[in-house]
Parts: C-alpha cells; structure tokens; sequence
C-alpha cells in the first residue's frame, strides 16, 4: 500500500480519507487540513517525513508563473524545505499539463466552451497554463488576480499585462505571510458578503469561472448558469454550487469517491508512479501518465 | 538617520511617480484613505491623501488616520524614494502599517507598481 497525504492550511472540516488502485497499486489518500496554523502544518509534515511515499502540500503554492517567469512564494518554500526525506510537491508542476488539457477537453468535447466565450479566472498566476489555454482558444478572459488576491478592483484583460504586472508585485508579495494573499483556514469556510456586494459583477459578467476554488467559494454571488472550472471540490461544495446557481462543475482532477482531491495530490500519486526525482519530472511525463490513466475531467450539470 | 526635509522629499517623488501613473489612479479610484507617516527616531509627520484615485501629501499629523505608517526616518526616505520595497523592513519589524490587512497590502502593492522592477 502506498501513502500518499496532502497537507494543507486550510480547514480540517475538509479531511478525507479515500484507497484507490491505480495500476494494480493500492493507494491510501489522505487530506489532512491545519486550519491556516503555519507551524502545525510545519509539525505534521515533521512527522510525516520518511513514513509516507509522497507528500503534497494544499491551501498554498510554493511556485506561481507568469509567463516563463516563476516566482517562489516563500511560506510555501519554508513548508517544502521542512521535508527531507519524502518527495514533496506543491501540484504547480501537474497544472500545468493538466489544467491546460482540461481547458482543451471542453472545447473538443462539449459545447460549454465555445469561441469568444467570457471567462474569468479568479487568479491565474497560480495556474497560468490554464490561462494561456483560455487565451489560445479565442475565449475573452479577465484575469481576476489583483481583485480578488489584492481587493483592487482592476480587471485585467490580457496575459501581458498580467505578466508586467507580476514582474512588478510578485516578487516583494511572495514574501509575505501567505494568510496575507489568500484565504487560508476559516476564512475558507465563510464568503466575505463586502466583496461579494463590490466584485460579484464580475461572475455575473462571465459565462465560465475558473481558478482556485477558495477563492472562488468566498467571492461567489448568486449565479446564472456559469461554469465553474476547479477542483478540490468536496461534496458540501457541489451542493454549494448548485444552491448558488451554477451550470455546471468541472473539475480538473478525477472523481475519488465523490472527491475531487487538488493537483498537489494528484502530483504526489504521479510522482510515486514514476519513481523518478521531482526536478526529472517534465511536462511530457505528466501528460503520457495522464493518458494510461485515463484521467478525464469530471463534467457535473448541476442546474 | 534622514531629515524631515529628506522624508518630504522622499513623499514628492512617490506622489509624482504615483500621479504619473494613471494606470495606479484608476486601480485605486474606489480606494479613499488617510494616512500618517510617522518617523520614530526623529519628529517628523506627514499626511498622504488618497481621494478618487488622486493622491496629495501635507505635512504634519491628520485628525483620523485611516492608516498608520511608522518607521526610522532613514527607512520611510528610503521606501518612498523606491531604494527598498516596504516588504523587507515589514516582515522584520522595522516598518509598522498599522490598518487593515487588506489596506496594508494594497500600500505594498501601489509602492511595487511605482518603484517595483
């Protein structure tokens, strides 16, 4: 049996336990949440250092892209850096691959994505190959990073000013305490109404939302039909959804008993498929592992 | 350790490279703040007003600081002429922003989009 465990800063009411066989393999995934305590999740992956196959850390990134351009984000750094033995990974290097194939799948394979369609992406930089996907396929995207990352109300349009934007901010902001940037604990249990009432109009704008969905959670008015393109979704939150309006629910990552479990999870399973170090992982391996698997977006109509 | 003349001065280039920027104007339109920049070592206030997207400076204390901005002098010269990022002198301890932690990291960001890379 191999042991995977995602520990995350977000809440701990989100825990689950699942044991899936992926290629004659039996796995035991599990969530562990830490309810935003830094050095809890800190302890933990302490503990877990040298017992478990693969580490995946949740509720916070470690690398954000912009363009070729990556940016570390330092709490997630010193979470990685407390792990010596075990093979830790943060998902970036799974989204990539995964999230842009997601953005493809439904322009081939559904009418939920056709050209032209308004999309809004609640942040990109930590998911930018989603973004590129969005733009390459004549979608018109806002980049929602510095509204609902920052509380600015400055929509951004195009992947190039994201980029100049990033180059400008992130690498001073990746410096501060991520609770700063993102809403971790808590906070991911309850919608912030303030900024539902100032920025909800940009949901409403849009035809299909997309991005962490935290941060989509605590940001979301009451829908029209949108498509939501996220995962981490448990089955609390496909209700949530379904109350709120939406169309449908994509989630990037497979269904594991009703659980649609983050990238970083999905990244640490792959990682102990291919017994290969991290840093030898490319984008190829991702996307040939993902086809033997049959990995496929799960597509729910929920209204 | 600056001068009050030196921090005054230091206030002028950022409300030139702020006002310039009409980029950063309309990002803050919505964003209407008062807030006291205080030196610790030596006296020396200033009000930096942010209405509408435009932003003026005063000098001396305001009655009802939204925001609150206190370091040495050398350091508040040193950040606002865009020689340092607030970031570093904030996470060790040197800065203080006294306000909101969404209103804190909205000053970090309007000083990154001025003097950032």
């Amino acid at each position: 049996m191999k042991r995977v465990v995602s520990v995350s800063l977000g809440s701990s009411r989100r825990d689950h336990k699942v044991q899936v066989a992926l290629f004659g393999e039996e796995f035991e995934i599990s969530r562990r949440g830490t309810d935003g305590n830094f050095d809890q999740a800190i302890a933990l992956l302490q503990e877990l250092d040298g017992k478990v196959d693969a580490i995946g850390l949740g509720g916070i990134d470690v690398y954000l892209y912009a363009g070729k351009t990556r940016y570390v984000v330092q709490d997630g750094l010193k979470l990685m850096q407390s792990v010596h033995k075990t093979p830790v990974v943060d998902g970036s290097g799974l989204k990539n691959t995964l999230e842009r194939e997601t953005v493809y799948f439904l322009r081939q394979n559904t009418g939920l994505l056709p050209p032209k369609t308004k999309v809004l992406m609640v942040s990109a930089v930590d998911r930018f190959g989603m973004a590129e996907a969005f733009t390459a396929l004549d979608c018109e995207v806002t980049y929602g990073d510095l509204i609902f990352s920052a509380g600015i109300p400055y929509p951004i349009s195009t992947l190039e000013e994201l980029e100049e934007v990033a180059h400008k901010t992130l690498p001073d902001m990746c410096q501060l305490p991520f609770h700063m940037l993102y809403p971790t604990g808590k906070k991911q249990e309850i919608q912030d109404e303030e900024k539902i009432k100032k920025y909800g109009h940009y949901y409403l704008e849009a035809q299909v939302i997309a991005g962490d969905f935290h941060l989509i959670r605590r940001y979301l008015p009451f829908l029209k039909g949108q498509t939501i393109v996220t995962n981490t979704t448990t089955t609390e939150d496909v209700t949530f959804l379904r109350e709120k309006g939406a169309g449908h629910l994509v989630t990037t990552t497979p269904d594991f008993q009703g659980r649609s479990f983050g990238t970083n999870v999905i990244e640490a399973i792959m990682v102990v498929l291919l017994q290969k170090p991290w840093p030898e992982i490319t984008p190829e391996d991702y996307l040939n592992l993902l086809k033997q698997l049959d990995f496929k977006p799960r597509i729910l109509k929920l209204n | 350790m600056a001068e009050h003349s030196e921090i005054t001065a230091s206030l002028r280039a950022f409300q030139e490279g702020y006002n310039k920027n009409k980029r950063l104007k309309k990002m803050n339109a919505d964003w209407d703040r008062i807030v006291l920049v205080q030196a610790n070592d030596i006296p020396s206030t200033h009000t930096l007003i942010l209405r509408k997207g435009e932003l003026t400076i005063q000098e001396g204390p305001p009655e009802k600081p939204d925001l609150k901005i206190i370091s040495d002098s050398e350091t508040l010269a040193d950040m606002f002429y865009g020689d340092i990022t607030p970031t570093q002198p904030y996470l060790n301890g040197t800065l203080k922003v006294l306000g909101t932690e969404d209103d804190i990291v909205r000053l970090d960001f309007i000083s990154l989009m001025i003097w950032g890379e």
